[in-house]
């Protein structure tokens, strides 16, 4: 075997290369007659297009009893208009290579699609026609609502998901859209009807409230004349309005301990945070930066202390959800049933430090140099780049926030840092949900003095702690498409292959574990 | 119709053996670095399932020049990402980089390739073992139906063959791993002779060229890799077999798993235009049916999974709505099967098929990352980089009469693998009734 025999290294680190200059593409912005905005960004070399078109209404702009209207709404936008239905709508985009994936998130509803250049006509004729003229036919409305129902039934026995509900149930105010899941829950979605679906479709979109945002190798096609041709004969409705500011208040005013209990669970799934921050903030950048260093970056704080010193966990994460109102900010991590306690104890003494601590300035430079060298890498092709583009509408964020954005990384210090993390979280008010086997670790638990303890078994809740009242209505925060994520994959040394910040604004630190 | 850009490369080896292929691409400031070994789970040996995989994350536990962790802290304060993937296979190891940093990730693969044992120590290993296992639970055994790809393979394969065991192995296994272990498995395998490093972007090929060289080229090669015994298989698995699972799930399921031809055979392109066809969407076949008109199934699947020792896989499944009999769900899946094998396609159907692959394959190969994995891929298990070019035309060019032909061969009874799924306790708040089928072998998840 030739192991005996030494390898000749190069003890030496090579030093970096001269950076090639770098600019977020140019964009053009065009306003239609009836108000519509179209975003045009020339990719060269990008022959497959990828364009959006983004109307400002999303869940969080429905009304309580309407619980889900939205997200069921954008999905059925592709069951049939009152040209095609829902068949013939799905092969007229097959014909064009494209898949036309029409949902609806927290702040808006979009319609996307990825098609080579010279079939973009043809498939925003698709996707105007579901936009502007969809009928909502009882029958599927009926098949969609049924599948969300049954979604709900799978994510219970889901244990992420699970404690993603539990979560936001336990730190949002039930006043809070942000309370639920995004799709809604039981009690509302069984009374979905086309009817409601119409008065949502009716209610929210306007062209005044659209844009249209395509980028790729355009060349000499004209996406405005295309845009102008499709969707300018959509006249302003005047019943809509605007929807009112969104409430994103605390259901904490102390710490407390929730716990889902799974009998056997071999992990307990953590959740540990509060409420968080909106999207349009004066201190993004530093929130960016030290969101990366507690738990974004592999070597965050969360991540080295729970995964690489105590082996506790696959992974260790931390970020904020930045929503138009307050989105969640979450510390997470699957750990191992035995390790619950002291795992819990560990992210507390880790978040604790993010605040009571200034972090070094070794550790800044590799958050910052880690957010502004990443940045070209993510815009290499067109979807990654109508996503921060249909970010910039949403948000209402001014045009160059893209070209600001490395130098205002750049510009991040140390007190920057601490003052973020000072200012935006706060343990004395903050959840601690799990979803494990309570038996393994309860007593453990209670004894730990982290707060107030809340076991909810099977058969329903049950307090066991001062604490009264915790509801008990989970469903599921995700709202992509329903169906399956999992299939059978490699194994990888990291959860996720990104854990980083999104520059225009959706998340920063990690994207949870759930990422790859 | 569009075609995917021509992907243009160089492809040479070190004297030590080491292959380098280098594609050029200076349209973003961006570059992909590709490490496959020509390693994987199925070189396990009884005993020590699951090791090619531990043995990855030992591979980000620091060498002679790198810190525990290091190697991604590196990478990321560099502004690249980066990760590594053990598969039945193969084992890669990938960095996306900023191209003036490409000379960095270039000396962090060679330092571990030359002297990963240099900073091995127990510690680092036990540490990497707890993450395994937390990775098993995580990923397997705390998900519902997280059974479901170990008993995939388990039945599709004979308990004498390699593909046997899954990639993420026991955890008796995993305990039992030594440094030993490491120490061999690492001078047995991760030698330049046995890896493929394919370097894609914004390069200059000169300076790749001479990087490659001056880092790796001092690496010894391993002239003892010993070949792995033989793999084949019959075609088909003789006869249809059977497993129900109580699980905690709130609905059942039905997954289905075949043996299909190897990776490489032209007949498993037909079969991924079948996958295609049948579940590729909400076009397809399945999605229709099940879902769409007769509303059996909350969702459907089916894909294949190409190995290149004796046979592939060919798994789907469908989950059953809320009162429905999953044997009636089984039936019609089965049915749809069928049905592609015993008449061909419609040129209509095998055109938006083809329309569909092709948009997938120009947005995968747009990306230097992709492209980097691909042109590794093909080196390592086909020593035929240029596969980059001609898989899409091989697909484009699948026929009706091959689908048909290989569905006929592959969809058979005598070669089914049938997974039923069943709640452990029906929901209380669903019109889910009493599963009454016969149960052939019960088996708690």
């Amino acid at each position: 075997m030739s192991g005996a025999q030494r390898a000749i290294v190069v003890e030496t680190r090579p030093s970096p290369g001269m950076p090639r200059p770098y600019e977020f593409p140019p964009f053009e912005r065009h306003r239609l007659a009836n108000g519509l905005d179209v975003l045009v960004v020339e990719m060269p070399g990008r022959p497959l297009v990828s364009a959006s078109l983004v109307i400002l209404h999303g869940a969080a702009d429905e009304p309580a009893l309407d619980g889900g209207a939205t997200v069921l709404a954008a999905r059925a936008l592709s069951e049939g208009t009152d040209v095609r239905d829902a068949v013939a709508l799905i092969e007229a985009a097959e014909r064009l290579g494209a898949s036309i994936h029409a949902e609806a998130g927290w702040d808006a509803t979009s319609l996307s699609v990825d098609v080579p250049a010279a079939r973009l006509e043809p498939a925003l004729e698709l996707v105007a026609e579901m936009a502007a003229r969809p009928t909502f036919p009882a029958s599927e409305v009926e098949r969609l609502r049924d599948e969300r129902l049954n979604d709900l039934l799978q994510a219970r026995a889901d244990p992420r998901r699970r404690a993603d509900e539990a979560f936001v149930a336990t730190i949002y105010t039930p006043a809070s859209p942000y309370h639920r899941p995004a799709g809604g829950e039981r009690e509302t979605v069984r009374q979905l009807d086309p009817d409601r679906l119409r008065a949502t479709h009716a209610r929210a979109f306007d062209p005044r409230r659209m844009s249209l945002v395509v980028a790729g190798e355009i060349g000499r096609l004209d996406v405005v004349r295309i845009a102008k041709h499709l969707l300018d004969g959509w006249a302003p409705s005047p019943s809509v309005r605007p929807s009112g500011p969104i409430v994103a208040e605390s259901a904490l005013s102390r710490r407390l301990v929730r716990v889902v209990h799974r009998p056997g669970a071999v992990q307990t799934e953590i959740r540990i945070g509060h409420p968080g921050l909106p999207r349009r903030i004066p201190d993004f950048h530093a929130v960016s930066v030290m969101s990366a260093i507690l738990g974004g970056l592999f070597n965050s704080r969360l991540n080295m202390r729970l995964r690489e010193e105590k082996g506790y966990t696959y992974g260790a994460g931390a970020g904020f959800e930045l929503r138009r109102a307050a989105g969640p900010f979450s510390a997470r991590a699957a750990v191992n049933t035995g390790a619950t306690v002291p795992a819990v104890a560990d992210f507390l003494a880790e978040i604790a430090r993010i605040r009571d601590e200034r972090v070094t300035e070794a550790e800044l430079r590799a958050a910052r140099d880690f957010l502004v060298g990443v940045f070209p890498l993510r815009f290499e092709t067109p979807g990654p780049v109508v996503g921060a583009l249909s970010g910039i509408v949403v948000h209402g964020l001014p045009d160059d926030e893209l070209a600001r954005y490395r130098p205002a990384i750049e510009a991040v210090s140390v007190d920057d840092v601490r003052s973020a993390a000072e200012t935006h979280i706060d343990l004395d008010r903050a959840a601690i949900v799990l979803v494990g086997d309570a038996d393994a670790f309860g007593p453990a638990l209670e004894s730990a003095g982290f707060g107030p303890v809340v076991i909810e078994r099977d058969e329903g809740p049950r307090t066991e702690g001062p604490l009264e009242g915790v509801e008990d209505e989970l469903g599921p925060i995700d709202v992509g498409p329903a169906g399956p994520t999992e299939g059978a994959d490699e194994t990888s040394v990291e959860t996720s292959v990104e854990r980083t910040d999104d520059p225009t604004g959706v998340k920063t630190g990690s994207e949870g574990l759930d990422g790859r | 119709m569009p075609t995917v850009p021509l992907v243009a490369f160089s492809d040479q080896r070190l004297a030590n053996g080491l292959r380098l292929i280098i594609a050029e691409d200076h349209l973003a400031p961006v570059v992909a670095v590709s490490v496959w070994y020509n390693v994987g789970s199925k070189h396990e040996v009884p005993g020590k399932t699951g090791f090619a995989h531990l043995f990855e994350h030992v591979m980000f536990q620091g060498s002679a020049h790198v810190g525990k962790a290091e190697h991604i802290a590196l990478v990321q304060a560099a502004g690249g990402t980066m990760n590594g993937t053990t598969w039945l296979d193969r084992t890669n190891y990938f960095e996306t980089m900023p191209s003036h940093q490409l000379e960095l990730a270039l000396w962090l693969e060679a330092d571990r390739m030359a002297t990963l044992l240099d900073a091995l120590s127990q510690e680092n290993l036990d540490n990497q073992r707890e993450v395994v296992k937390n990775e098993k639970r995580w990923s397997y055994d705390n998900r519902p139906y997280g059974s479901w790809n170990e008993k995939l393979q388990a039945h599709l394969f004979p308990p004498e063959h390699p593909y046997h065991h899954s990639t993420i192995g026991s955890m008796e296994d995993l305990e039992a791993a030594s440094l030993d272990d490491v120490k061999g498995f690492f001078r047995t395998y991760y030698a330049p002779n046995n890896a493929v490093l394919a370097i894609v972007g914004d390069v200059d090929p000169d300076d790749a060229r001479q990087w490659t060289e001056r880092y790796f080229g001092g690496i010894p090669a391993n002239p003892d890799i010993p070949p792995l015994g033989d793999l084949s298989l019959p075609p088909t698995l003789g006869g249809e077999r059977r497993e129900t699972v109580i699980d905690r799930v709130p609905l059942p399921r039905v997954y289905f798993g075949f043996r299909a031809p190897v990776y490489g055979d032209r007949r498993l392109d037909a079969l991924d235009i079948a996958g295609q066809i049948l579940a590729g969407g909400k076009g397809s076949r399945l999605h229709r049916r099940l879902v769409r008109e007769e509303r059996l199934a909350q969702d459907v699947a089916l894909f294949t999974l190409g190995f290149i020792g004796g046979a592939s896989i060919t798994a789907g499944w469908a989950t059953a709505r809320p009162g429905i009999d999953p044997g009636a769900l089984e039936r019609a899946f089965l049915e749809e099967l069928d049905r592609l094998a015993a008449a061909p396609v419609s040129e209509d159907e095998l055109a938006r098929a083809r329309a569909l692959v092709e948009s997938d394959e120009l947005g995968a190969l747009a990306r230097v990352e992709e492209r980097a994995d691909r042109l590794a891929m093909y080196a390592t298990l086909f020593d035929d980089p240029d596969l980059v070019n001609r898989m899409l035309p091989r697909y484009l060019a699948v026929t009706a009469d091959q689908i048909r032909d290989v569905c006929a061969a592959v969809f058979r009874a005598d070669n089914r693998l049938v997974l039923t799924y069943l709640p452990e306790i029906p929901p209380a708040d669903s019109s889910v009734e009493p599963a009454d089928q016969p149960l052939d072998e019960e088996v708690a998840a």
